[in-house]
């Protein structure tokens, strides 16, 4: 029996190689999966598209080379360089091409690319000129759609340009029958149909195309076999040429066949996962609930020590690092880090409510702590009757200072998912794909990447009467100045809100029907029920559930903003709204340049130069009286604009210190954003659900919306999910949990993603994690979603120490007690940051 | 005797100038500390001296001074004076709060506000939740919590009614008839025994021990836990002589077996800039070192307590 000892044991040697493989890593763009893909593309000419892509994934996995790395012994490489990446340029290629040049030299996520390959892919660019995804989404779109994408109030990006990844498929499935089985399963649809049915035509074609592929992938297994074999023969180490032969044996039994114990598991289910990663380069393929579904090969395999096993998972987790994909510059910057997204959660519940969390759960724990690396990106299940021990060790393992586990709660989730229409056992077996997007895996296709919507921007846009760089983009809310109160500014929102979430609905489902015409995937849609019972693949609709997932950023900006207008302008009336639309064109004095909002007449500027003058002379003139060529000028705010701007900061209450206010504020500001999304439907016949996580994007974001009402300056970063405004949170970890908790997690039901930070001895100790664990209890007691924390490192004191308003929420344990760092003093920080070096 | 129900008085109205959420070194659990205004010491190393004064007191912080001048108009007894360091004229000025009230970028602050315990309790109450996972609860603190032991005696009062574990740190320095006020609803008493030597111990907080040697044994015979605590101050106690008289004391206390030593440091340093005052210890001096701390430690642990260095 496993316990949650204190620790996680140490790697063994094998895995301390494969781990520095990946570190040494230089990613490259590797150019074989472009060039076998485009040669059968040619060849196949106007045969279904279905076809197409399966005849197209069998040469590539006829053609892709056969990679064993040292001391490996679970294999299967998706590149011949470690990290590196394939092209898949029937998405998209146009920006890779724009980008040859500059890829190398990237400050972040950088490719290294030969000239060679840039010959190379350039030709098979030319041939699929017109035939991508992107180009067919691009002309399903009206204009009034592409205009606000080009406005930046969303982004459609990923799978504009990609394909959907974002998919959990049943492992156990194959693991259990093997693609023999699959493939039985489908001959067994094909018997049953009804070749009278006209739909029969096309579901024909679905299945023929599954029985290519499952083919494909066992023969791209034996290939590993054959080439295993050959190396073992002409190894000369001992040690390693059992385990070569061992490989070679491994590899002819699975996937074609049912694993027999714990070691083809463990490589049935990395042929699975990688060929997912060859047939399109959609991201955030997610293992979701190995300790379930292997756990079955592990229990009764009584060839293997825990050592072994253990050693087993590791290699396990070295390979989800090993897969990596170039994106686009602007992506980059919405995903830094290279980042797969593979998520992969243990514990929980099982299908019938009982606690699920067994000795795989703990291994998976030791994994993470073992390889240290930033994939899977590992995630941890809580209930009510989730054990302590395993709280606490996933307490442990999050101070290690990864940022992971993230913490889920289940008694969020599964009503949360029986509300889309789940049924209880589904909703129990749910897992995470990506960042934070729940689903029940091997029976859903959930979108749920399908988009970044501005919640910040929308705010600025009704300020602005619906227009936005100088253009009525939205619907004419109304003159700001004429708002008579609070309420009326909120229906304003919304009602532009109804306008957007429409326009973005529109643009998923342009390319949700590009992807279902070009490019359905039979290999992933043959683990994916009910695909094979319905004859048809995932894109076009086949799985059980269907959902379409947009993100809602800058939550807290928003409701922030609500706060000082609804406080400043409309309660305590210590500002007007046009004064406060003036300091937000100007950017609180920095820009000199107006709002790309106002139309500029140089004349405007002089009349309301004169008019300030005397306003100022003559304090008896009755503002009333004149408002509506005050309102239609640009006023000086009282004082100072810089001064007004601290007001916005200090003298209205902030979401993350739980008062109720602001807090119910924010979410109105997301519920409305929310309720408007679940209206709409995809053309899989699934329902929109919102979620409300940013990736990385909410920097990205901040760059596209001027000044807003909470204070903020123009083009800064935009609040992470539904934490708190960066530094807002200053009362402590615990009112800012409450604060969040009063969002309403269930609607969001794509996802909810929070953020803490913490300084390492915040949560030293037996005490330190104990009070972890009684935080994460106390969040989901009050139906938080998601949180995971940042134990903080010395560096980060560093930058706080640089720009101490961004963290303003950072505590640390100081000398008998913690304190918020940065109302430390100097001396005394650098004393912290010296002790802390010692401490790491 | 027969059990009766004590009415809190939530009306009950009292200084307050903090309330802190997630303390995790102030007693068991994640707790809520609540800061009392007033002392009846004066500590040169004080860290919290804008708690000495028992009435409401404006800070000033240069750094986020704006220089918007706003103040000046806003102040009616002219207490804002530019040119004197620290902005303020402690004797003109009243804290009436208006010059906090409109200064928009928040460098002046008043320290410390009338609240009701109902006020207080509806704060804390927020982490309750917290507080059942963690066993946790509340400290009050201070100042000396006893300087407002009616009010304080509520708070706690109201807490053991929500089931909360509380606490108290004091420094002991109170007519003893404060003391019993708050004890029936205290779990946890944090007591600090400073020096065992008088005469040190006036020199160091302005007033002699020997009140607070006496109401540490009578305590200590009545409350269900008392905790020693010891700041580790140079030149004042951090050696080992009077260590070891402080551990040697606490022996003659019923129900002590712990003693916590707490390190000097300088947290407090730049509040006394923002009171326009300067910083009562030597500059030069320092956090006693880890192994000086160490063998402290060790003393206490030979006199038969646990010890905790930081609390």
């Amino acid at each position: 029996m496993v316990t949650a000892s204190k620790g996680f044991g140490n790697p063994t040697r094998r895995v301390d190689i494969l781990k520095e493989q990946i570190l040494d890593a230089v990613p490259c763009i590797e150019t074989e999966r472009a060039l076998i893909i485009t040669e059968a593309y040619k060849a196949s000419e106007g045969a279904p598209a279905v076809i197409r892509r399966a005849k197209a994934l069998e040469k590539i996995l006829q053609g892709l080379p056969i990679v064993i790395r040292e001391e490996e012994v679970i294999v299967g490489s998706l590149t011949k360089h470690p990290r590196s990446s394939q092209v898949y340029p029937e998405f998209s290629n146009k920006w890779l091409k724009d980008e040859f040049d500059r890829i190398g030299k990237r400050n972040g996520d950088s490719f290294q690319i030969s000239d060679e390959a840039k010959q190379e892919l350039n030709q098979v660019f030319e041939y699929w000129d017109g035939k991508t995804t992107n180009e067919l989404a691009t002309s399903y779109m009206d204009p009034d759609t592409l205009d606000c994408m080009n406005a930046n109030v969303f982004t459609v990006g990923n799978y504009y340009f990609n394909g959907v990844g974002h998919v959990s498929v049943d492992y156990g499935k194959v693991l259990k029958k093997g693609f023999k089985g699959i493939m039985a399963e489908v001959v067994e649809a094909m018997n049953y149909a009804d070749e009278n049915d006209p739909a029969y035509i096309k579901k024909n074609q679905f299945w023929n195309a599954t029985i290519i592929a499952c083919n494909a992938a066992i023969d791209y297994a034996k290939r590993y076999a054959v080439t295993a074999r050959s190396m073992a023969e002409k190894c000369m180490d001992s040690r390693r040429r059992a385990e070569l032969f061992k490989i070679a044996d491994v590899c002819e039994q699975v996937p074609a066949n049912g694993a027999k114990n714990f070691y083809e598991a463990c490589q049935s289910f990395w042929f699975v996962h990688l060929i997912i990663n060859i047939e399109s380069n959609g991201h955030s393929i997610s293992p979701t609930r190995f300790d379930q579904y292997m756990y079955p090969y592990f229990a009764m395999d009584k060839s293997i020590s825990e050592e072994v096993a253990q050693e087993l998972i590791d290699c396990v987790w070295i390979k989800l690092n090993d897969i990596n994909k170039v994106r686009d510059e602007v992506s980059t910057s919405a995903f830094g880090g290279y980042p797969m997204f593979q998520n992969l959660i243990v514990g929980g519940q099982t299908d019938d409510g009982l606690d699920a969390t067994n000795d795989l759960s703990y291994m998976c724990m030791n994994a993470t702590a073992h390889v240290r690396l930033s994939q899977p990106s590992f995630s941890v299940r809580v209930w009510s009757k989730t054990p302590d021990e395993f709280l606490l060790k996933a307490c442990e393992l999050s101070r290690l200072g990864l940022g992971m586990p993230a913490f889920y709660n289940d008694e969020v989730i599964i009503p949360a998912l029986t509300n889309r229409g789940l049924t209880l056992r589904d909703a129990r077996g749910y897992g995470m794909i990506g960042c934070v997007e729940p689903q029940k895996p091997g029976k859903t296709e959930g979108w749920h990447d399908a988009a970044f919507f501005n919640l910040a921007k929308i705010l600025e846009i009704t300020l602005n009467n619906g227009m936005c760089d100088g253009k009525q983009l939205g619907p004419k809310t109304g003159d700001i100045a004429s708002c008579q109160n609070f309420e009326e500014l909120l229906e304003a929102y919304r009602s532009q809100m109804k306008y957007f979430v429409k326009r973005l609905a529109y643009a998923d489902n342009c390319v949700d029907i590009a992807h279902a015409e070009r490019a359905p995937l039979p290999f992933l849609s043959s683990m994916v029920d009910d695909c094979i019972g319905t004859g048809k693949s995932l894109q076009e609709g086949g799985a059980h559930y269907n959902f379409t997932g947009p993100q809602g950023v800058g939550v807290a900006n928003v409701g922030d903003s609500f706060m000082a207008i609804k406080q400043l302008v409309f309660k305590d009336k210590k500002i007007t709204l046009s004064e406060l639309k003036a300091a937000l064109d100007s950017n609180f004095g920095a820009a000199s340049a107006p709002s790309a909002s106002n139309s500029q007449d140089p004349s405007y500027d002089m009349v309301a130069e004169v008019v300030r003058r005397i306003l100022s002379q003559h304090k008896n003139i009755d503002m009333a009286a004149i408002k509506e060529t005050v309102s239609n000028i640009k006023m000086p705010p009282a004082g100072d604009m810089k001064s007004l701007q601290q007001m916005l900061i200090h003298s209205a209450p902030k979401f993350g210190n739980d008062i109720d206010e602001v807090d119910m504020l924010a979410r109105e500001g997301a519920l409305i954003y929310c309720q408007e999304v679940e209206k709409y439907t995809n053309p899989r016949g699934g329902q929109f659900q919102a979620g409300l996580y940013p990736a990385s994007i909410n920097v990205l974001m901040g760059t596209h919306v001027g000044a807003t009402p909470d204070g903020r300056m123009s083009h800064e970063p935009l609040a992470d999910g539904v934490s708190p405004v960066r530094g807002a949170d200053s009362s402590g970890p615990t009112a800012a949990i409450n604060s969040v908790a009063k969002l309403d997690h269930f609607i969001a039901s794509n996802g909810t993603l929070l953020n803490q930070k913490f300084h390492p001895s915040a949560v030293q100790g037996e005490n330190g994690l104990k009070n972890l664990a009684a935080l994460v209890r106390s969040y989901f007691d009050q139906k938080g979603m998601h949180v995971q924390f940042n134990v903080i490192d010395r560096d980060t004191l560093l930058a706080a120490q640089k720009n101490p308003e961004q963290y303003r929420d950072l505590v640390i344990r100081v000398a008998g007690y913690s304190a918020q760092f940065i109302s430390l003093d100097k001396a005394i920080q650098d004393d912290i940051i010296k002790r802390t070096e010692q401490m790491f | 005797m027969s059990e009766e129900i004590e009415l809190v008085d939530y009306e009950k109205k009292g200084i307050v100038f903090n309330i802190q959420k997630f303390s995790i070194h102030d007693g068991p659990g994640v707790r809520s500390i609540v800061f009392v205004k007033g002392c009846t010491l004066s500590c040169k190393w004080c860290s919290n001296p804008e708690a000495q004064n028992h009435q409401p007191i404006v800070l000033f912080n240069e750094k986020s001074c704006i220089s918007c001048g706003k103040c000046l108009s806003a102040c009616s007894n002219n207490a804002i004076d530019p040119s004197i360091k620290g902005l303020i004229n402690r004797k003109l000025c009243v804290a009436c709060g208006s010059c906090a009230t409109i200064c928009p970028a928040k460098a002046l602050t008043i320290s410390g506000k009338t609240m009701s315990v109902n006020e207080v309790i509806q704060e804390i109450k927020k982490d309750a939740i917290m507080y059942r996972r963690s066993n946790g609860g509340i400290t009050i603190s201070g100042g000396e919590p006893l300087v407002q032991a009616d009010f304080v005696a509520e708070i706690l009062k109201a807490c053991k009614a929500l089931g909360w574990n509380t606490a108290i740190e004091t420094t002991g320095y109170a007519d003893f008839t404060q003391i019993e006020r708050v004890i029936p609803y205290v779990d946890t008493i944090l007591l600090d025994i400073k020096n065992i030597e008088s005469e040190i111990h006036q020199r160091g907080t302005g007033q002699a021990n020997e009140l607070i040697l006496a109401n540490a044994l009578r305590l200590a015979a009545m409350a269900a836990k008392v905790v020693v605590r010891v700041p580790l101050i140079p030149e004042f106690n951090a050696n080992s002589r009077s260590i070891h008289l402080i551990a040697e004391f606490a022996k003659y206390m019923a129900n002590v077996s712990e003693i916590h030593l707490l390190p000097y440091h300088k947290l407090g340093a730049n509040k006394y800039e923002l009171l326009g005052r300067n910083y009562p210890m030597d500059d030069s001096l320092e956090t006693p070192a880890e192994e000086d701390v160490a063998a402290y430690k060790k003393i206490v642990e030979d006199h038969g307590f646990s010890c905790t260095i930081g609390g």
